[in-house]
Parts: C-alpha cells; structure tokens; sequence
C-alpha cells in the first residue's frame, strides 16, 4: 500500500481513458486496489483543481484526501455510459473543494482574481488528463464571446471558486452590478452553447 | 440562427432566471440561503439537477487550463489508511475510520437525564440569576454575543448525501434540509450541537427525511452558535434518544462555518 506510486504517464489517450473507465467500474465492484490506480493516473490533475481553489498546500491535501476516500464510498454512482471519468471526477473534486472552501475555516484563499484574468497560455501538463477536445474548444469560443467583465468573473467564478460578493468586492463594484455582469454572460453563454449543441444535432454527431 | 438578443438580466422570465441559478449554483457563486436551496433542489428537483449538470458538463473542460500539481506523498498513505478491503463500498457505512474518533469524544460527555433536561436546567439557573428577564415567556437573554452572519454547516452523510444547516442569527431560526434523506422505518437520526466549552451536547431534534425543516431556536442553544462549532449526527430509535439511554452511535459530523 506504501510502495511508491509510478509516475503517471501521458493519459490522455483514448487507451489511459479506457483504462481509467475500466478502474472505476472494479471500483465500484469493491476492488479497493483499482483506487491506486486511479490515483495515480490522476492525482496531479485533482490535486491542481483543488489547490487552485483553496490556495493552500495542507488544505488542498486534505480535499484531496477526502475526494479519493469519497469517490472510494460511491465510485457506484459514477456512470460509465454518461461522462467520461476524468470529467466527472474533475467535477466532484471542485465540488469537493467549494464544498469546503464554503463550510470550512478556508477563507477566499485562492490567488488573486487578476491573475486568474488572463488565463496562463501554456500547455497543460503531460499527465493531466484531457477531458474533451471539442467541448473544451466550444466553451472557450463561446466564452471568448462574452463581454470582458462577463469573462473575467466567470472565469475568476470557475477557477477560484468565489461567490458573488467576493468578486464584488475584489472589483470594487456594487453587488448588483457584478451580478448583472455574470448573469448577462451566462444567458449569452447559454445561448451559444445551445447553438453549438443543435448544430451538432444537425451535423448527426450528437454523442 | 446563433445572433442573441443581447438579453438584460433585469427582464428574464422565471424560466431564464432558473436557468442561469443553475449555472450560479455550478460555478460556485451562490451562498447563504441561495446555495441552502439549490443543494435541497438537487434532489428534489430532476429538472434542476439536469440543468446543474449541463452547466458542469460544460464548463468541467475549462479545468484543462489549471496546471497539475504533485500532491505530497503522505496523501496516499492517509487514503489507503481508510480502505477497508472487506468493506464493500455499498456497504461502507459513513467513513467509520474518521468516525471513530469522533464517537469517542462524544461518549466523554455524559449522557445523564439527557440533553433536553440539562439545557432547562442551564435556563432555569439563567432566569433565576437574571431579575430582568422576561418573567412570563420564560425566554432568556443569550448567554453571550450569538455571531452575526448566517452559519452554515453541510455534513457529509453515508457516501452520497449530505445534510445542510444554516443558522440564522438574526431571527434565531434554524434550517435544517435532509433533502435526499429516506426513512427506513426503524432509526431516526438526531441532530446534536457540541457546545465549545465542552458542556452538554445539545439536541437539535430529530431529521425529518426528505423535507427542509425550519425552526426557532431556543436562546440556550443560540447562545452557542458560533464559527466552527461542531455538530453530530446519531442513529437512534424512531422519535430520537429516548430519555434515560446513552445516544447512538455517531454516524456523521460537521462544523458551522460562516457563510
């Protein structure tokens, strides 16, 4: 149990994500060994969710500790026919961490919202995990679409996991106006995002 | 086909305005009540819970751009610590391990005549001690200032559910949402509060399953309500501790937190 875990390798081929669905169904089935593999294949992607949300080392390790002690309780619920499992489990573990970020002694420990702005342009990392090409391609353009105060908060929103009167005060503005700002976005983004949806519809490759 | 009317957040119908809630509730922008409500939603409402999940659907790729990090070795000891080869994760029943501790600290406090009493016997000695009070409703001034903000505290309950409560300081009202929650017909779980100076744990009642329960606290019990106090969770027979007895075991934990 103590051994040295192996260096995740490049996993974002289709082979490591089958592979990866394949550990947490053995998970699911009570095979608790299936659990090193899959944190080996993703504890680096999680673990840099969770540190950038809560912006401290010891507390992003215990949010990691708790999502792979949870995902071990109810790898069940995970869904091989529905989400891929890097998506699912890179959505529970931000859960997991704004759950904590909201109910626990971290306060707004995440790093400042203007560096959050301008997205750093580099390449994920070679283990991480690529959830979906074409929806991470989609989500970009339509945000790209929105006005810049809408793009900034929501990204700030994504990536630090602030709430609204966080982001109001860190901008300096009324609560009321940073509000309008997001949720005029998010109906914007809506829309694009259905568009992009239908058209996939039409073109016959909806999923 | 895809130019939008560039939409005003002011006009939107209730259905835009549930619409765009679901993508607050996803990205983390909700607190307080709001967040209280859309938790309860989740499972109470399909539609609700889809909309959830099409926003982190959509939005789950954008964590593409976080750069990964290498978490500290003790990580994995600690998780492998809490694996129990023979238990099942159907069965695994809460997180026993993390549990345990806990269940040991409460056994320490003693379950005498039972939380209800000892909280009236600290308000009778509060009355007594205080010729101003209010000498008819009986009611007592807190024992110290209660905290201002609303208090939250969101227990993780078995391996799927958890269980929410806010306390609202200023109208002393306590909301307590088992959404999710079903009854098997022969336990009732029991809400306790873990006053910080080690006093009697304090009952908070019992959990309805499946519905958002709201009440008026007494003001022995909101005088100790504050940032990081702790509650626990006990199974115990239909109707809660019966007098007299020892609690059940813990079954969950949590603490308030400041929303």
């Amino acid at each position: 149990m103590s051994a040295p875990l192996p260096t995740p390798e490049k996993t974002s081929s289709p082979e490591a994500r089958e592979a990866l669905r394949a550990a947490m169904v053995r998970l699911a089935e009570g095979d608790s060994a299936a659990l090193e593999e899959i944190y080996s294949a993703t504890r680096v992607k999680l673990f840099g969710i969770c540190y950038r949300i809560l912006g401290d080392r010891k507390e992003a390790e215990d949010a990691l500790q708790d999502v792979y002690v949870n995902l071990w309780q109810r790898a069940d619920r995970y869904d091989p026919q529905r989400a891929s499992p890097i998506s699912w489990l890179a959505t529970f573990a931000r859960n997991r961490a704004i759950d904590r970020l909201r109910t626990g002694k971290v306060r707004s420990g995440a790093v400042p919202v203007e560096e959050a702005a301008p997205l750093p342009d580099e390449t994920p990392l070679a283990d991480a995990l690529l959830v979906n090409a074409e929806r991470d391609a989609q989500i970009h353009k339509c945000l790209n679409g929105l006005d810049e105060n809408a793009q900034t908060y929501i990204r700030a929103a994504f990536f630090e996991g602030r709430t609204y009167a966080q982001l109001a005060e860190t901008a300096d503005v009324p609560l009321g106006t940073m509000k309008s700002w997001i949720r005029r976005g998010l109906i914007k983004l809506r829309a694009c995002l259905e568009a992009s949806e239908a058209s996939d519809e039409q073109k016959g490759g909806a999923a | 086909m895809t130019d939008t009317p560039d939409q005003k957040p002011e006009n939107m119908t209730p259905q835009e305005r549930e619409r765009i809630l679901a993508a607050e509730f996803s990205l983390g922008l909700l607190e307080g009540e709001e967040l209280l409500s859309a938790r309860g939603r989740m499972t109470n409402d399909p539609d609700f819970a889809w909309r959830r999940q099409w926003w982190d659907d959509w939005f789950v790729p954008l964590s593409d751009d976080v750069r990964g990090a290498e978490p500290s070795s003790h990580v994995w000891d600690a998780i492998s610590a809490q694996l129990q080869p023979q238990a099942a994760p159907a069965q695994a029943d809460v997180s026993n391990v993390v549990l345990l501790d806990m269940e040991r600290r409460v056994r320490r406090w003693k379950w005498t005549a039972g939380a209800a009493s000892a909280a009236a016997a600290v308000a009778l000695a509060l009355f007594v001690s205080t010729p101003s009070a209010p000498p008819i409703s009986g009611e007592t001034p807190p024992l110290m200032a209660a905290a201002e903000a609303p208090l939250m505290a969101s227990i993780p309950v078995g391996d799927t559910l958890r269980l929410g409560v806010t306390f609202l300081p200023d109208s002393d009202e306590m909301l307590v949402s088992a959404a999710g929650f079903t009854a098997d017909g022969v336990h009732d779980h029991e809400l306790w509060l873990v006053p910080a100076d080690g006093s009697a744990l304090q009952s908070l009642g019992v959990v309805v399953p499946g519905e958002e329960r709201r009440v008026t606290l007494a003001s022995e019990i909101v005088s100790n309500m504050g940032d990081g106090v702790e509650l626990v969770l006990t199974r115990e027979p239909l109707g809660g501790k019966p007098e007299g007895v020892d609690a059940g075991p813990v079954v969950a934990q949590g603490a308030f937190g400041a929303v």
